[in-house]
């Protein structure tokens, strides 16, 4: 395992001296690989959050270009960015933040046929996309892997998180079976981006250090026009079509 | 014969429906239209294919629009 050097002992002291983390935590997160889908609304705070926490290994792929409707909440990126690759925007920001984290940015977009290349040796997925199909591509991949998957999405004033862990949890598909047709456009504030980015960081950095109290079996669901947090619980169901055949077999209680 | 009715709340309202009623009749009374929609009944997820479960009096149920942007 990697270790910590007096500039990253400096850099991390606020969090080494939590005692959750320390420093042997610290090396936990220098030697994490973490998989970030999109560097938009979610994935430009949780992506600036893990380069920032110290995660040795961050990998970010987006096919989108920067647009002016974006910065509104999407706030790694500026106005002398647009119509520059997101991933490109975001690589300049995360490694001037941190240049102790290495970051590999990949302008492309997430398909079935490219996923498990994509992930190459990630340890979690951090989702941060904006519509359904690619959650499902990288649900079926995180169970073929064995490992976990932190969702999280955003419409207006409403989000929701959980972590989905093959062998331990539900599914993304058990939650969500159908399709649904994509939405034109949803409502995306910057706060709320923010808020549930910051929770699926979060669950993140817990999973790496090995902590408990994550969100698998609930369902974060958040109303901030009312400041409402509430949480569903979830239970495994054998039925599922993708992880009851899934490496985890995560649906089988 | 006049069938009976039960109350229960639906997000956060208390509602008589006929005693009986499932989930699944419940989605389409209130007019719930995601088809990923989430139903929690009692405070526990609902899942789909288990919509037919019938509701008693009481209870306590949510339907919550999932969030799919980001």
């Amino acid at each position: 395992m990697k270790t910590i050097s007096s500039e990253e002992r400096t850099r991390y002291d606020r969090q080494i001296i939590i005692p959750e983390i320390g420093e042997d935590g610290q090396k936990k997160l220098k030697n994490a690989r973490v998989f970030i889908a999109g560097v938009g609304g979610l994935g430009s705070i949780s992506a600036y959050y893990m380069a920032a926490a110290g995660i040795g290994f961050l990998k970010i792929v987006d096919m989108d270009h920067v647009g002016l409707s974006n910065l509104n909440r999407q706030i790694l990126h500026r106005t002398g960015d647009i119509s520059k690759p997101k991933t490109e925007s975001a690589v300049e920001k995360l490694r001037d933040l941190n240049p102790l984290c290495q970051i590999q940015a990949v302008q492309k977009e997430i398909r079935d046929e490219n996923i498990m290349e994509l992930l190459g040796d990630c340890r979690i997925i951090l989702d941060a996309t904006d519509n359904m199909e690619t959650r499902k591509i990288l649900n079926r991949a995180h169970i073929s892997k064995g490992i976990p998957f932190i969702y999280g999405g955003i419409d207006g004033f409403n989000g929701m998180v959980t972590t989905f862990v093959p062998g331990q949890t539900p599914c993304f598909e058990c939650l969500f079976p159908q399709n649904s047709p994509p939405k034109n456009k949803v409502g995306a504030l910057g706060p709320m981006a923010g808020l549930i980015s910051s929770l699926q960081s979060l669950e993140v950095i817990k999973i790496i250090l090995g902590m408990d109290g994550t969100l698998k079996n609930r369902l974060l669901y958040i109303q901030s026009d009312d400041m409402i947090f509430r949480e569903i619980q979830l239970k495994k169901t054998p039925d599922c079509k993708i992880c009851s055949l899934g490496k985890g077999d995560s649906c089988d209680e | 014969m006049t069938s009976k009715n039960i109350s229960i709340t639906v997000n956060g309202f208390e509602e008589k429906v006929p005693e009986n009623a499932s989930i699944s009749f419940l989605i389409t009374h209130f007019k719930e239209e995601d088809s990923n929609l989430i139903a929690e009944h009692n405070g526990r997820f609902v899942y789909p294919d288990k919509y037919s479960a019938i509701v008693s009096e009481g209870d306590i149920i949510e339907f919550i629009n999932p969030n799919f942007g980001g």
